[in-house]
């Protein structure tokens, strides 16, 4: 499903160029859930934005769903990510402008579907948000939010979901119940999931998990008994 | 492809939230601006150009020594104008015993195309507008004939060899301004008597005025025909070229009020192109989040482009009409001066107002807007990722096209649009650079200042580079606001000057000699100041530098009026007051006596002649040469004497000589020209109260139109004042936040902010001070032909209006925001 091969992203700064990745060589499978943990700096949201084709590598390739994305340009990889991914984010990213509603509709609307107002209403309810269709973003509760990015990223059925640090902005008892959904959804849509944290706890509930240190890869490890 | 309905929905929320609303205001500012001064031009040009005709009689007239071919009549029948013909000649008139030379007009029915004719019933008497003509074998003359001829208004008079009874007095006549010096009286009479007087043989020295009248598309059709048709005796003379005064104010004040209107929607622009930016900035957001979720670039050009170009087409109907609301405001303001105009008919100002409304819009917001399509969706995961910045070639490519398509249309010339805008981008250069110094030395002054001054002053060096574009921007905002303001002043006091409320508006002349003293007195006594009696003394150039005159000159220039006619000719020891000394020397006190002379300066041009240069006189059967000392400017608008020739004291005081003078005198006391004329029957006193009058007229409607466009430009400059506010805000507010959160309190914020904003807005006065010194120069030689000069107040008031404005203005903005609470704001981020 993902893979990447000698993946580095060497950036350049006023001290000299600076290795954020070195050489990642990985392979994702269908309905895997994957955790990507380490201490902030160690590149793991880099390599997130790597595999998700936000950026271009510096060296390697990344392959999603045989698509190699070094081959694309920018519309191209966001024609893929249309297609096969969906996001969650720390700050949650819903446009302030649209509703809750017309938030989880909005991928369904970049892809041309029709009825994207019935699917979109019909997520909200699974995730509990089924009376606050017509609110803002400013009028829901940190929870709320990120349940509304839930609902916008499951709703156009991704094969993958990326996930970046999902309860970084929440309390311990929202954040519980917002991955307990994701968890859920993820179960139900067999989705990749790929789960960008710092929260031991959270990444103990991936079958697999990936500790990055200074940009390079220092464990794999698939758990017997994940979440 | 993202639907048109999410478009119109973030439209719809966005404009809610008040995000797009300064940009439409200064859209609709921009649209409103054109098209109103569109219509109002239009509807002020025509009416201007009515009443000029009033002045000429006609919208077109060709003159002609014979009468031209019947079929050029025809033809402007044919092309639906009214064409009349009508005769010229001097003749000598019998009335009793008396002679006098006369100029004599004959016409046919219709006469005068344009205007009215007034007439009284005995000289000097209450005049009143007719729109009848002289019956057959009737006259009607100038009060100076029958004063001369020491006739009475039912009295007869002979021209030629038919005698004509004198049935009113001629006051005003279309056309006859047009030459109102040097011109015999008038005698008014039917062309259908002509033949009778037995006056008109071949041989005669005959003037053929054909007048020509109709809308003006068909007039200008008409020209285009006839002009190839004409020879070298024919002369055409149209609204502007019939009089000067008019002419050149008319002409000042189109191009002053197309500068007010292009300032106002530069000023427009800069304001869109702001709001343009933050909005484009407050989007990036939304279009990383749009990308990430798949959007292609032209999803992304698809939901923006068509928020803008609604935007766009809602603000261009409501400029519109607002625009048009205006002009009818303006109307009714000056009904009693506009003259009943033919209402407004085209659509054309409106579709101007669209075009500026969307040129405007895509010159100035286009390019910020494109950049939100380059935004990288990295930008979710890391908030510091900006899209590349938008091309420079891009940005000021843009709004440079949008500027010249604008200009080009309010002066429909290439040359001058390009050169203008190459000055423009030199300017904006300077500028800048003096934008960046001003920053840097109150960077060094920084250490001498209190707190509040030292937070402001370090927050415009920490931000210098957005700082620099918003000295500029208000700076620029100042300059439009300053120029405009500058020009209008300089206007209405060239106009004042040309015209002022005492302006001499009658002249006396062939004072002889001896009654000199006696006139004097005798003004004196009736409480009448009149200018200087200038002696006169008629003679022709015939030699330049030893060559008669007409092989000492161009071959243009042969057909030059002033060499086929004698020439007043004055001494005088003091130079007038409106003239000036361009080349060469004015007469020193051991001058007198000497062969010299002042040239006028037009002239002089036109002769090729130079200081230093022979000329020779011919006075009557005598010769003499005088050498040229000086090139002397005249301001022949002044209604005062002028001549093209003086001399120092005791050169041609020789000669035969009488004396001129003009004086102003009001409508209560026409009476006195009665009795003038009767102590000193030699004396012609010429009225030009009328014309005067007309002229006044013209300037103050004209002054009117300037006032009222030069809101448009402030409104214009104020909305560019608050889209930079505006656009340095979030930041402001971020950092406020910060600051309050860190345990500042609200009254050293408050302060630094005023500080800041003070400071601001007077090095943008500065900035503006020098640009207007620049602009104006430019403007005042180039394109207004004022006389230009230092302004000092200019370098006091800018700085000080800018520190004031911008320093109230950005104060208030802030305040509300320190009202509000700290965690809220940083939340928000």
């Amino acid at each position: 499903m993902i893979a990447t091969r000698h993946l580095s992203k060497r950036v350049d700064t006023a001290a000299g160029p600076l290795d954020i990745l070195t050489d990642i060589n990985l392979e994702m499978q269908l309905g895997e859930t994957v955790a990507i943990a380490g201490v902030s700096g160690s590149g793991k949201s880099t390599l997130l934005g790597l595999l998700a084709g936000l950026d271009l590598p510096s060296a390697g390739e990344v392959f999603l769903s045989g698509n190699r994305l070094n081959d694309l340009d920018e519309d191209g990889r966001a024609g893929v990510r249309a297609e096969l991914v969906g996001f969650v984010f720390q700050s949650f990213q819903l446009l302030p402008g649209l509703t809750a509603l017309e938030n989880v509709m909005l991928p369904l609307e970049l892809a041309g579907q029709r009825h994207a107002q019935d699917a979109a209403a019909q997520l909200l309810g699974r995730v509990g948000l089924a009376g606050r269709l017509q609110h803002y973003p400013k009028q829901l509760s940190g929870g709320e939010q990120q349940r509304v990015a839930i609902a916008r990223a499951f709703v156009t059925e991704p094969a993958i979901l990326f996930a970046d640090e999902p309860t970084g902005n929440l309390d311990n008892v929202t954040g519980e119940r917002v991955i307990d959904l994701l968890f859920r959804l993820n179960q139900d849509k067999g989705t990749t999931l790929v789960l960008v944290t710092h929260d031991e706890h959270l990444a103990g509930r991936c079958e697999r998990l990936i500790r990055l240190e200074a940009g390079r890869v220092v464990s794999d490890v698939r758990e017997a008994h994940p979440a | 492809m993202i639907r048109w309905g999410l478009s119109m929905r973030l439209l719809a929320r966005n404009w809610r939230s008040g995000e797009q609303r300064i940009l439409a205001i200064a859209l609709v500012i921009a649209v409103a601006a054109s098209t109103a001064i569109g219509f109002f031009t239009d509807r002020l040009g025509r009416g201007l150009v009515n009443q000029s005709a009033d002045f000429l009689g006609a919208d077109l007239v060709l003159l002609s020594p014979r009468p031209v071919e019947n079929a050029w009549l025809g033809k402007a029948r044919a092309a639906g104008l009214q064409a009349i013909e009508t005769l010229e000649f001097a003749s000598v008139v019998v009335g009793g015993e008396e002679l006098l030379l006369s100029s004599v007009k004959a016409v046919q029915d219709g006469f005068p195309l344009r205007g009215r004719l007034r007439i009284a019933p005995a000289p000097f008497a209450a005049d009143v507008d007719t729109d009848t003509l002289p019956g057959p074998g009737e006259a009607w003359v100038a009060p100076r004939l029958l004063t001369n001829l020491g006739l009475q208004v039912g009295d007869s008079v002979e021209v030629g060899a038919h005698a004509l009874k004198i049935t009113a007095v001629i006051t005003f006549e279309p056309g006859q301004a047009r030459d109102p010096f040097g011109m015999s009286p008038r005698l008014l009479m039917r062309m259908a008597d002509v033949p009778a007087t037995g006056v008109v043989q071949p041989g005669s020295r005959l003037s053929y005025q054909y007048l020509f009248a109709g809308r003006e598309t068909d007039v200008a059709g008409f020209r285009k025909w006839l002009e190839p048709r004409l020879g070298p005796s024919h002369e055409l003379v149209d609204v502007k070229g019939g009089r000067q005064a008019v002419g050149s104010a008319l002409e000042r004040a189109q191009r002053y009020l197309g500068l007010a209107v292009l300032a106002a929607i530069i000023l427009a622009g800069v304001a869109v192109a702001m709001a343009a930016r933050r909005y484009s900035e407050r989007h990036f957001d939304m279009s990383a989040i749009l990308r990430c979720l798949g959007a292609s670039q032209r999803d992304l050009l698809g939901l923006y482009l068509p928020q803008l170009l609604v935007i766009g087409l809602l603000a261009s109907a409501v400029g519109s009409l607002l625009g048009w609301l205006a002009q009818f405001g303006l109307v009714y303001l000056l009904a009693d001066l506009l003259p009943a105009a033919p209402s407004v008919t085209t659509a054309w100002p409106v579709l101007a107002g669209f075009a500026t409304g969307l040129i405007t819009l895509a010159g100035f917001a286009l390019p910020p807007v494109l950049r939100l399509k380059s935004v990288p969706p990295l930008r979710v995961l890391r908030r510091d990722l900006l899209p590349l910045p938008s091309r420079a070639w891009l940005v000021y490519g843009a709004a440079l096209c949008a500027i010249l398509a604008v200009m080009w249309r309010y002066t429909d010339n290439w040359a001058l649009t390009l050169s203008v805008l190459v000055g423009a981008v030199a300017l904006v250069a300077l500028l800048s650079l003096v934008a960046l110094l001003l920053l840097l030395l109150s960077r060094r002054l920084h250490t001498r200042v209190g707190v509040a001054w030292r937070f402001g002053l370090n927050n415009l060096w920490r931000r210098r580079g957005s700082s620099v574009s918003q000295i500029l921007a208000f700076g620029l905002t100042l300059m439009a606001m300053a120029v405009v303001a500058l020009v209008r002043t300089d206007l209405m006091t060239t106009w004042q000057r040309q015209l002022p409320a005492d302006a001499p508006n009658h002249f006396a002349i062939n004072i002889l000699p001896e009654q000199v003293a006696a006139f004097r007195t005798f003004m004196e006594e009736a409480g009448v100041t009149t200018a200087q009696l200038y002696p006169m003394v008629r003679g022709r150039l015939v030699e330049i530098n030893g060559a008669a005159v007409r092989k000492a000159v161009t071959k243009e220039a042969r057909s030059d009026n002033v060499l086929n006619r004698e020439l007043n000719l004055t001494w005088t020891t003091a130079l007038q007051a409106d003239n000036h000394i361009l080349k060469g020397r004015w007469w020193q006190p051991d001058d007198s006596g000497k062969a010299l002379v002042s040239v006028e300066a037009k002239l002089a041009e036109r002769l090729g002649i130079q200081v230093g240069d022979e000329l020779r006189f011919a006075i009557g059967e005598q010769r003499f040469t005088a050498a040229v000392a000086s090139i002397r400017s005249v301001e022949w608008e002044s209604f005062r004497p002028n001549f093209y020739m003086v001399f120092p004291p005791h050169v041609i005081d020789r000669f035969p000589a009488t004396y001129i003078t003009s004086f102003y005198l009001q409508k209560a006391d026409k009476s006195l020209l009665r009795e003038l004329v009767a102590r000193y029957p030699a004396v012609t006193v010429l009225e030009l109260d009328r014309m005067i009058e007309q002229v006044g007229r013209i300037f103050r409607q004209v002054a009117l139109a300037v006032e009222y466009v030069l809101v448009f430009t402030l409104l214009a400059g104020f909305a560019v004042l608050f889209a930079a506010l505006q656009a340095s805000q979030d930041d402001r507010l971020y950092e406020g936040a910060l600051l309050r959160a860190l345990g500042g309190s609200r009254r050293q914020l408050r302060a630094g902010h005023l500080a800041e904003f003070t400071a601001l807005g007077a090095l943008a006065g500065l900035v503006a001070a020098l640009g207007t010194e620049c602009l104006s120069w430019v403007l005042y030689t180039q394109v207004l032909h004022l006389e230009h000069s230092f302004q000092w107040l200019l370098w006091v008031i800018t700085p000080a209006a800018g520190a004031l404005l911008i320093g109230v203005a950005g104060y208030a903005g802030t305040r509300a925001v320190l009202e509000r609470s700290p965690m809220l704001l940083l939340r928000n981020q």
